[in-house]
């Protein structure tokens, strides 16, 4: 019994000298190498799946980049419609170039929302009708009528738009009357327009996305201070902000 | 003691164990395969961002002028004042490549070579809407080097040329919130700064806008150049007066320099 216990001890002895000949340094080393090469491989394949930045992102049909795509496509182009009447109504040249700049670069915006929804393959027009349905948690959308829908959310009209009796009331109006009408709902639908460009510039995936609406929001909040300063020159007040 | 004798031990299994195992090919094998693998795949990822290392603006590469030795940045986004025909806004900068502007209108920028010098509040209002705007010294371009910067120019859309008296440089290179002053009108860095930087979405403040020919401007007999004001100089409107800033300052919060002007001197004078 001893005995066999003592030639026992003598093979476990040698067997694990055999087993681990090398010094600790070694071992970490061979461990470490195992490691990297771990890590060099799944490298490797993550680069072979997707190569950084490369391929379009896809949003999904209830992403912050697609619903503003769809909403701020309709709310720009009431804005182009505006100013297309301005140009050819006023008699301001002033005026005259500023709805030329709103109407040019808002259509090409739209232009630009409208490539990404059909490089998408989202439909052009939010498909429900109902509009910033994707800006969660935000105070206008919460007590937003959504009912009807299937719990869509959203509202029927975005804010700082004009009503088909305001856009009738505008081009009907002559000389002056129209172009302070005229500044005073452009200067409103800046206004609207911009929390939904605020909430996309914050949320949208695409960093293209988040870029454009980063830009409108600069971009629109220097146009309305030059709006307001025009409306004031014409002895009038700004209609009452939006919401 | 214990150690060398354990040493002693360990040397002979050592050389047994090398006696009597065998080598460990697979284990080579597969070492080799996944360094091949990767240097592979690392090959290729580093070959296809060579070629991508271009002055083309990506959502990775937002601002490839970075790349470019000598460019100056300024950030101007929160200094968009636009101003009247009659204020003049005391540039920081010759010439200058952001800041408040005229509002009326801008310079026509689709590729127009102006012979004279153009007022600088148009031309900053050009860069706003995407365009590059290259300037040079008339004492010092002429000529071919002149022609050489013409080309870049005509027939292109969302950049123009105009000379700018007593320039520091012979070129000097202007978009929205950068510039690059040169000696040489062949610099390669002209073509890389126009590639980097014109209609870059992410450096311009007003994606989409135009370079048109308006109302306001006439290409053919644009309004001249007029020296910057001094930034203390009464009228001089701050380069970096924000959009927000009120035109007729309340609580005396005008960051102009020389401010022991109490009387606001509101501009529109004609309406």
């Amino acid at each position: 019994m001893s005995k066999s216990l003592t030639v026992d001890e003598k093979s476990t002895v040698e067997t694990g000298t055999a087993r681990a000949p090398a010094p600790r340094w070694m071992r970490a080393l061979v461990a470490g190498a195992a490691v990297l090469a771990v890590l060099l491989l799944g490298a490797s394949l993550g680069m072979l799946v997707r190569l950084p930045g490369a391929g379009p992102a896809q949003p999904g049909a209830t992403s912050v980049d697609l619903g503003f795509a769809q909403d701020m496509s309709v709310h720009h182009r009431q804005a182009v419609q505006m100013a297309a009447v301005a140009q050819e109504r006023s008699s301001d040249p002033l005026i005259r170039v500023l709805a030329f700049d709103i109407e040019y670069t808002q259509l090409e915006q739209v232009g630009r929302m409208q490539g990404w929804l059909s490089l998408w393959n989202a439909a052009a027009l939010p498909p429900s009708g109902r509009h910033m349905g994707w800006m969660t948690g935000t105070a206008g959308i919460a007590h937003g009528h959504g009912e009807g829908g299937e719990g869509s959310g959203g509202v029927q009209t975005m804010p700082g738009m004009a009503s088909p009796a305001e856009l009738e009331q505008l081009r009907s109006a002559e000389g002056s009357e129209f172009d302070v009408l005229f500044l005073q709902l452009m200067l409103r639908h800046h206004q609207g327009g911009t929390p939904m460009a605020e909430y996309a510039a914050q949320h949208a995936e695409i960093a293209q996305v988040r870029n454009l609406a980063e830009k409108i929001v600069t971009s629109q909040s220097a146009e309305s201070q030059y709006l307001t300063e025009l409306i004031r020159q014409h002895g009038a007040q700004p209609l009452p902000p939006p919401i | 003691m214990a150690s060398g004798k354990s040493s002693k031990a360990v040397r002979n299994a050592r050389s047994v164990v090398t006696a009597t195992k065998p080598k460990p090919w697979g284990t080579v094998a597969a070492v080799l395969a996944i360094l091949i693998f990767a240097a592979g795949i690392f090959g290729y990822v580093f070959w296809q961002y060579g070629e991508r290392r271009t002055f083309i603006p990506s959502a990775e590469n937002q601002d490839p002028s970075a790349q470019i030795e000598g460019v100056v940045v300024e950030d101007y986004d929160n200094a968009r004042k636009h101003v009247g025909f009659d204020e003049r806004v005391a540039y920081d900068q010759i010439p200058p490549f952001g800041g408040a502007h005229q509002d009326g209108a801008w310079a026509a920028c689709e590729g127009q070579v102006y012979q004279q010098p153009v007022r600088n509040e148009y031309m900053v209002h050009s860069l706003e809407h995407g365009a590059v705007w290259i300037a040079y010294n008339p004492e010092q371009i002429s000529g071919a080097a002149l022609d050489s910067l013409r080309q870049r120019v005509q027939d292109q859309s969302y950049i123009m040329l105009s000379p700018y008296p007593g320039l520091g440089t012979p070129v000097s290179l202007q978009s929205w919130g950068h510039q690059l002053k040169l000696s040489d009108p062949n610099d390669e860095r002209i073509d890389q700064f126009i590639q980097s930087l014109r209609l870059n979405q992410y450096t311009y403040p007003e994606p989409g806008a135009s370079c048109d020919i308006v109302p306001g401007f006439d290409p053919a007999n644009p309004p001249p150049f007029v020296e910057p004001p001094d930034p203390g100089e009464p009228g001089a409107v701050p380069v970096n007066a924000s959009p927000e800033s009120d035109p007729q300052p309340a609580g005396g919060a005008a960051p102009a320099p020389g401010g022991e002007q109490p009387a606001p001197a509101p501009p529109p004078a004609g309406g």
